[in-house]
């Protein structure tokens, strides 16, 4: 994403269930309770203190196994079947999580500017990439073509 | 003084790719009259901030954004990336 559609990205707040979306406008219908037209524009101090902490966290391998294989039902693209090897990606992002604060791809390497760092966490826009198009792989190789 | 003239392998410890990548990093070096430097760059501020220096070239033999295992010729400023290098395509890179 560029930089410019990131910054116009706000923060809004449904104000049935208090749902929080960050993008350029409310969703039409909230995914939560439903509601219609329901998203109202709020700024980030708010934003941060409506997200309840509830100290869940998703920093162990088989958590991040269980979201990739959700996040790949039903897609063009499934987790690669190779164990060991997305357990190793997995203690990579995990690491990354600790040690540079988010799930950057292990076999990527941040540039530093926050904003196009943000395109480096996993699960990544993949299609976009060359990679993807000729070898049916995305750059790490966690998600292959069906 | 610092050589600024090396062969430099820019890899990261968990990343998968590296490490299948790595013998034939180091059996292309033992053929060289000049070592192949290994960098490991997640782990060390002091080698990422000289792989972003060098962001540019290695962005486009990445596919668009940073990326290892990747190979940077400081002579040359030529750089190779990815799983699929073989021995071959780093002998001619470094030789080049």
């Amino acid at each position: 994403m560029t930089k410019e559609a990131h910054a116009r990205k706000k923060a809004w707040r449904c104000n049935v269930c208090n749902d929080i979306h960050y993008g350029i406008k409310g969703p039409e219908i909230c995914p939560t309770c439903g509601a219609r037209n329901a998203f109202a524009l709020i700024d980030h101090p708010e934003a941060m203190k409506v997200l309840i902490d509830r100290g869940e966290r998703l920093d162990q391998e088989d958590q991040l196994l269980d979201v990739w294989q959700r996040f790949a039902k039903d897609k063009p693209f499934r987790l690669n079947p190779d164990e060991p090897f997305v357990r190793q990606l997995a203690r990579g992002e995990i690491e990354n999580q600790k040690n540079h604060g988010l799930k950057y791809c292990p076999c990527r390497m941040t540039t530093g500017d926050y904003e196009d760092d943000l395109d480096l966490i996993c699960p990544c826009n993949f299609f976009i990439q060359p990679v993807y198009k000729e070898t049916g792989e995305c750059w790490c190789g966690l998600f292959v073509k069906r | 003084m610092a050589d600024n003239d090396r062969l430099i392998f820019f890899w990261g410890r968990e990343c998968p790719h590296c490490a299948k990548l790595h013998p034939t990093v180091t059996e292309a070096s033992s053929e060289l009259e000049k070592p192949i430097t290994e960098l490991e760059v997640w782990h060390s501020d002091e080698n990422a901030t000289l792989m972003r220096t060098y962001g540019d070239v290695l962005k486009k033999a990445c596919g668009g954004s940073l990326g290892v295992p990747a190979l940077y010729n400081e002579r040359t400023q030529k750089a190779l990336c990815g799983m699929r290098v073989t021995k071959e395509d780093i002998l001619k890179w470094a030789r080049e």
